[in-house]
């Protein structure tokens, strides 16, 4: 390779742009990120909540897009977009061009007195016209950047050359009508393109009356009624006549799965999407009816079919398998749904709203974009990519992620972004990092001896914190307590205007003491702190005060108590922040050498990653051949899966940076991130080898589910799907000719106690099939399905088998399939499957020549030793668990442990490679750095007080702490320290304090509460 | 649950229960069955007694096997014998259920080594409280001799712990003498037990079944008076009000938690300057209730010391003999400690195979705060 840049580019800036930019960045690239609209962020914060977890989206994107935001090594762009592009891989000229903003960024301080006096009222595109904007405005509050900006194409100045009143009124002479729009040109090495998805527009469905029925809504615009910061506050009234709805009917597939608009794709989110809009609505109104009306719940990913279940049973939303007709309104504004069931029967029913799932299609902008970069699209508009290289597009030098190729939810999303930064740094000068020192943060102060002085800072979090809690009294009471030189309520803490406000004050009043009284210190602590630091406070100098969770949304019918409670907190949080004292994080150096755990197409697709960037990598694979479950797989529509297999294997064994080891055990782990030791063991040799390493990625792959469900044992014509593919590349089928083929879907997925859906099942199915045919055109075959979940361009597929023919029967777990021998001592006896068919509204027999059984994907049950010995978790099925389902999907809680493939759970092979690059690109952050940071708030062993009982020991979960044989007291490991606490409620003799939570700053805790009659009340 | 062996061996007791004791034990010196033995002998004085480390047997004459006070819990001494490293020789101790019991937890808290240490333990007929003993030496050792004598289960001048004690049988000790009107068998309960025995030339050829209805009827007596005692404790430290009020003679001397076995800190938190507030924060309690007794934490280092050992808590009543203002410290903590191991289904000292309840999570092990763990599941719908 010829070009290598230490500059690249990421084009877009929602989740996916953002995880990219920071991936780089994080590995000391020069990033400029290039952003359509007025902010970074995409989509998620038009979001409510997130399924699976419902965790509130703005809330765990904020401390991502603000770490993007003040990251040294990331430039952003907003309102820019690529003109053109010239060069070659590794040297690329990007011309950009950034729209006028007609604001200066640098004198704007966001108070917002332009858009208040502003006269042009518009509809807010990210309120989805629910509300109007100014034509001067900022996208949302959370906005990165803060600063406001005119839309030319509606200001009264620029358009007609009257008004200016936003100019007379900015106290910061911020305007500048003058502004014009300029081109740059940047120099890469390589570019992510991220510029994700629109929605699909439903106005053209004139029979579901969408802008003309003031209650047909989309499910956009119904995430904004939900959204506590949305223009409703959260309080979902209807249009029509702003009364609550006590029905809702969600109708899935507008614009998916339909073929006459050529959207013959699924758009993979919208079921969980509608799912977690009926249970969030079931929260906010009391007994409303929900009704899903759907044809294939498509509940897929990780935990997701436990998230439909509770759904059904828990929060008794409805879901009804049919297609909706037509939908009619009523006098009343209601409106009422003409479906089909599956027997044919047309029902009615009536509803007070109706909510639209609609589908996501290209961007309309796709096209042009795709000329000027010169890559190719795909059938349907998506930016072309391939299976095998499912990150690439058809250019060298120019990768994809997020939903640009293809939809996808937020963790897949997050997933390709990492992954496609692992193929670009193919075209990028990597040098490991020292730890830098940030130029433009002041340097530390030393506070010592300094008199406490507090500055507070309670949030209103919009309405979120503010529509329970009297913000502005909890910051009244705060201001009069002893050492608080300074106390103000602030709209949004985590925006980047409040935060500025924060460092000002700092300086401003000679704080030394942060307390903020917000959201979860889980997610928005280390923003505050960074804060902090760049204002020259040491970053433990900062306390939190949850008032979010613990105040108005635990409290939310009390308000009068939550503002109280929030008090109390605060005052406790200034307590405590009074006896803070600074803390030092320890450098912990890291071993640039991977350790990749298992041989399969994940294992070997990371260890490919990680060696073509420059890193010594060791492959472990227990078998004697590499591979993994890949060597079942003969098909992939087009693709030759088993001469990838073949490149892939020859690859990582010939280079000279990748040792393999196979047919070993692994006896022990042991160290922590960037300082691991492994031994293995040879399993016939017993010959032991130790091996240093700084990261770890588990790839152990999963196994295929041993049924003894529907015969399976008792006759050779009844095979599992893997079996079912063998036969078809062997071309082995039993005789004579095959004339009906029964296949059987959620073997072992989807029941009671393995409450998962196997994910590639269906697909499998729907590909042996179309193979099958292909053979024999005139098999017929059956398929017994729960729900078909050929997700994303999977659909197409499954359009064509049932155009071939094939005959699809819906079968319920409470009413399964029955099979019988038709010879019992046969041992290729024939198979007869009775099966309730719901379309003919009876019980069919078929006379199956062969049974394929498509049995589930099980967790390993290696993966608990595994666990054990890494200190990670597996969620309930058995797989590993990630440390954040949504935005860290292959990371692990444990620092530099990560996960890729089937581990992590079931998918498809695209998927493995995705998730592999990007456990190659995570591991890389770390890899490229001489040395990281060890937490500061750790466990510090008071010798003289320690009688050495080694309960500490036994109860940390991270190996941290260790009971010195030599002088019989207690040691931690500052490396592996997670500061989690749990050693010092269990130490008797007091002998271990957690620093930044002493027994001073906690008893200190205790005495500010009115409660002091029960602590030391003598 | 404690695992009772089958059978036993008889032991001749017509030189009644002291002499009987040391017979075996010296027979077992002779045969070298241990190297060193530990056991309470009376201190020169008269008015007391002492653990002696013997090793040389002569002095085994003048032992007491089982004295008629408990001046240190034998476990506080067991600690300091085998604290330091492996020693290499074989010691036995002589000690009473009670004892037994503290070595079990101080054992699984590190403090103890048992690789050393054979353990002989005896059913216990209670030992006098501290104070009657030392007003009246004379009269003590004759009313423990009567008890001893009489095989007295009942008697009232036992510590008040003793009188309700219903774990006064065999538990983890390797050797156990079992007391049954007029005989005493020797039970092997380990290994080691059964080594010695073996060494003895000793046969587990007696059925224990008499011997363990005579002492499962003890334990049912006992098991009610306990429940009534702790009745009548429950109402006196319930809510802050009657617990300041039974604690408000405390003088602050903190030997309760001198002589309790299982306080094994260094320094107690308490006594530590770490627990000691600034004056300003004094003064500001003072402000905020108007005034403050002073020195501080009388309730908090009771209460503190509860929340530390309770769960380890094996009532063998050292407490109450150390408190010189009779406060019922013992039964207090007697009643917490049944109370919290309960919660926990604990039962502390009864073998050294139990993990201490804070070392193994359950989450079921907790019933209310299991209700609360699906609870918070079920609205996890809700936030975060």
């Amino acid at each position: 390779m010829s070009h290598k840049s230490s500059s690249v580019m990421v084009v877009g800036a929602g989740i996916a742009g953002i995880q990219a930019a920071l991936d780089l960045a994080e590995m000391g690239l020069q990033v400029h990120l290039i952003e359509e609209s007025a902010s970074i962020g995409g989509r998620m914060p038009q979001l409510d909540k997130t399924f699976p977890t419902n965790d509130c989206s703005m809330c765990i994107l904020a401390p991502k897009m603000s770490e993007c935001a003040r990251h040294p090594n990331i430039k952003i762009y907003i309102k820019s977009n690529i003109s053109a592009l010239e060069g070659e891989p590794g040297d690329f000229t990007v011309k950009v061009l950034q729209a006028a903003k007609y604001v200066d960024p640098v004198k704007c301080v966001a108070c917002g007195i332009c858009e208040s006096k502003c006269p042009v009222k518009v509809d807010d595109e990210f309120d989805m016209g629910l509300r109007k904007r100014g034509a001067i405005s900022r996208y949302f509050l959370q906005s990165i950047p803060s600063e406001y900006t005119i839309d030319p194409e509606k200001c009264l100045k620029l358009t007609k050359g009257v008004c200016g009143i936003c100019e007379k009124v900015c106290p910061a002479q911020a305007i500048n009508y003058q502004d014009t729009d300029q081109e740059i040109s940047l120099k890469v090495g390589a570019v992510i393109l991220a510029t994700g998805i629109d929605a699909f527009d439903p106005i053209g469905f004139g029979h579901f009356g969408y802008k003309s029925y003031k209650n047909v809504v989309t499910s956009l615009e119904f995430e904004r009624m939900l959204s506590a910061s949305g223009p409703l506050g959260g309080h979902v009234v209807r249009a029509y006549d702003h009364k609550e709805p006590q029905s809702i009917a969600f109708i899935q597939c507008v614009g998916s799965r339909d073929e006459s608009i050529d959207h013959n794709y699924c758009s993979s989110a919208c079921c969980m999407f509608a799912i977690k809009e009926a249970m969030i609505a079931r929260e906010h109104i009391k007994g409303l009816k929900a009704s899903i009306f759907y044809m294939d719940i498509r509940a897929y990913g990780k935990d997701f079919d436990k998230y439909y279940e509770k759904a059904k049973f828990q929060y008794e939303v409805e879901f009804i398998k049919s297609k909706v007709a037509e939908i009619s309104e009523t006098d009343d504004g209601s409106l009422t749904l003409k479906y089909v069931l599956e027997n044919g029967d047309i029902h009615y029913s009536d509803y007070d709203l109706v909510v639209l799932s609609i589908g996501l299609q290209p961007r309309a902008n796709i096209v042009k974009l795709a000329q000027k970069l010169d890559i190719k699209l795909n059938e349907y508009g998506f930016c072309r990519s391939n299976a095998f290289t499912p990150l690439q597009t058809t250019r060298e030098g120019i990768y994809v992620c997020g939903a640009l190729n293809g939809p996808k939810d937020i963790p897949e999303s997050v997933t390709t972004a990492s992954g496609a930064v692992a193929d670009a740094v193919k075209y990028l000068k990597l040098e490991r990092q020292e730890i830098t020192e940030d130029k433009d943060a002041e340097p530390e102060k030393d506070v010592k001896g300094e008199r406490p002085r507090v500055g507070a800072f309670v949030c209103h979090c919009g309405i979120n914190i503010a529509g329970v809690v009297d913000v502005k009294a909890v910051a009244e009471s705060a201001r009069n307590l002893p050492n608080v030189e300074h106390a103000e309520d602030l709209m949004y803490a985590c925006s980047q205007d409040c935060m500025n406000t924060i460092k000002e004050r700092i300086k401003e009043h000679n704080l030394n003491r942060i307390i903020v009284a917000a959201c979860t210190p889980r997610t928005h602590e280390p923003l505050f702190r960074q804060t902090i630091a760049e204002a020259g406070l040491n970053p433990y100098l900062f306390e939190m005060a949850n008032i979010r969770d613990q105040c108005s949304w635990a409290h939310m019918n009390e308000p009068e108590l939550a503002t109280q409670k929030a008090k109390d907190l605060v005052r406790m949080g200034i307590a405590k922040a009074r006896k803070l004292t600074p803390l030092q994080r320890l450098p912990i150096d890291i071993n640039p050498q991977a350790l990749i755990i298992g041989g399969g197409l994940a294992g070997m697709t990371a260890a490919q990653s990680l060696a073509e960037a420059g890193f010594m990598t060791y492959l472990l694979e227990k078998e004697a051949e590499l591979g993994g479950n890949m060597r079942n797989i003969f098909f992939n529509f087009g693709n030759d899966p088993q001469k990838l297999l073949a490149e892939k294997i020859e690859y990582v064994t010939n280079h000279e940076l990748i040792e393999v080891h196979t047919n070993v055990d692994i006896e022990n782990i042991d160290g922590f991130v960037g300082n691991y030791k492994t031994v293995i063991i040879d399993k016939d040799t017993k010959q032991k080898q130790e091996i240093e390493h700084g990261i770890v990625i588990v790839a152990t792959g999963a196994d295929e589910h041993v049924t003894t469900e529907y015969l399976y044992g008792e006759s050779s014509r009844i095979v599992t799907q893997v079996e079912f593919e063998k036969m078809l590349h062997d071309q082995d089928f039993p005789k004579p000719k095959l004339k009906n083929v029964v296949m059987i879907q959620c073997v072992g997925s989807r029941e009671e106690g393995k409450m998962y859906c196997s994910r590639v099942c269906c697909t499998k199915a729907v590909k042996n099939a179309l193979n099958l045919k292909k053979k024999f055109p005139n098999v017929n075959i059956y398929i017994a399905y729960r729900d078909i979940r050929t997700y994303g361009f999977r659909e197409k597929y499954y359009t064509e088998l049932r155009d071939q023919g094939a005959m699809f029967v819906h079968y319920t777990p409470e009413n399964k399939p029955q099979v019988t021998l038709a010879d019992e001592w046969d041992p290729g006896s024939k198979v007869s499957v009775t099966v309730f068919d719901p379309i003919m509204d009876k019980e069919v027999v078929v006379d199956a020549d062969l049974l394929v059984l498509a049995t589930a994907i099980d967790a390993r049950k290696e993966n608990i030793d595994l666990a054990k010995m890494l200190k990670i978790s597996l969620n309930t099925d058995g797989m590993f668990l990630e440390a954040h389902v949504k935005l860290r999907p292959v990371d692990f809680a444990t620092e530099g442990v990560f996960v890729a493939g089937l581990a992590h759970n079931p998918k498809d092979m695209d998927e493995s490679i995705t998730q592999a690059k990007a456990a190659a690109s995570r591991a890389m952050t770390y890899l490229n750095k001489k040395s990281v940071l060890a937490e500061g708030t750790i466990t510090e062993v008071n010798e003289s007080r320690c009688s050495g009982c080694g309960f500490c020991e036994e109860i940390c979960a991270y190996n941290a702490i260790k009971i010195d044989p030599e002088k019989e007291i207690a040691v931690v490991n500052e490396a592996l320290c997670k500061g989690c606490g749990a050693c010092v409620a269990s130490c008797r003799c007091a002998a271990l304090n957690l620093r930044g939570f002493s027994n001073e700053q906690l008893f200190s805790v205790f005495e500010s509460l009115d409660l002091n009659d029960i602590i030391g009340g003598d | 649950m404690t695992k009772i062996p089958q059978r036993g061996a008889l032991i001749n007791s017509e030189k009644g229960l002291q002499n009987s004791l040391l017979t075996f034990l010296k027979k077992a010196a002779e045969k070298k069955l241990f190297d060193a033995i530990m056991l309470p002998m009376q201190v020169p004085s008269g008015d007391s007694f002492a653990w002696i480390l013997i090793k040389d047997m002569q002095l085994l004459d003048e032992a007491t096997p089982i004295a008629p006070i408990m001046p240190v819990n034998a476990a506080k001494a067991v600690k300091r014998l085998t604290r330091k490293g492996e020693g290499s020789s074989k010691i036995a101790v002589l000690i009473k259920p009670c004892e037994v019991r503290a070595c079990v937890e101080l054992a699984k808290l590190n403090q103890i080594r048992t690789e050393d240490i054979i353990i002989l333990s005896y059913d216990c007929l209670g030992a006098l409280p501290m104070q009657d003993y030392i007003k009246d030496p004379v009269w003590g050792k004759q009313e423990f001799s009567a008890i001893l004598e009489s095989k007295n289960w009942n008697s009232q001048f036992v510590k008040p712990v003793c009188k309700i004690c219903d774990k006064f049988s065999l538990s983890a000790s390797d050797l156990h003498f079992g007391i049954i009107d007029e005989q005493l068998l020797a039970i092997a309960n380990s290994e080691k037990g059964e080594t010695l025995l073996a060494g003895m030339d000793m046969k587990a050829d007696q059925e224990l079944e008499n011997w363990k209805q005579y002492i499962r009827k003890i334990r049912t007596k006992r098991l009610a008076s306990k429940a009534e005692t702790f009745e009548v404790i429950k109402t006196k430290v319930a809510g802050f009000a009657n617990l300041l009020d039974t604690f408000s003679e405390c003088i602050g001397c903190h030997n309760c938690q001198s002589a309790c076995p299982i306080c094994y800190c260094r320094q107690c938190y308490f006594d530590s300057a770490v627990s000691k507030p600034n004056s300003d924060v004094v003064l500001m309690r003072a402000e905020q209730r108007g005034g403050v007794s002073l020195p501080l934490d009388k309730i908090m280092f009771h209460t503190g010391r509860m929340a530390h050992m309770s769960l380890s808590c094996i009532s063998c009543g050292l407490c109450s003999d150390a408190c010189p203002v009779n406060i019922p410290v013992a039964k207090i903590f007697s009643y917490v400690a049944s109370e919290t191991q309960k919660t926990f289904e604990y039962t502390a000292g009864e073998s050294f195979g139990d993990a201490l309840p804070m070392k193994e999570y359950k989450p079921e092990e907790l019933g209310e705060l299991g209700k609360l763990v699906q609870n918070a599941e079920i609205q996890e719908g809700g936030h975060e």
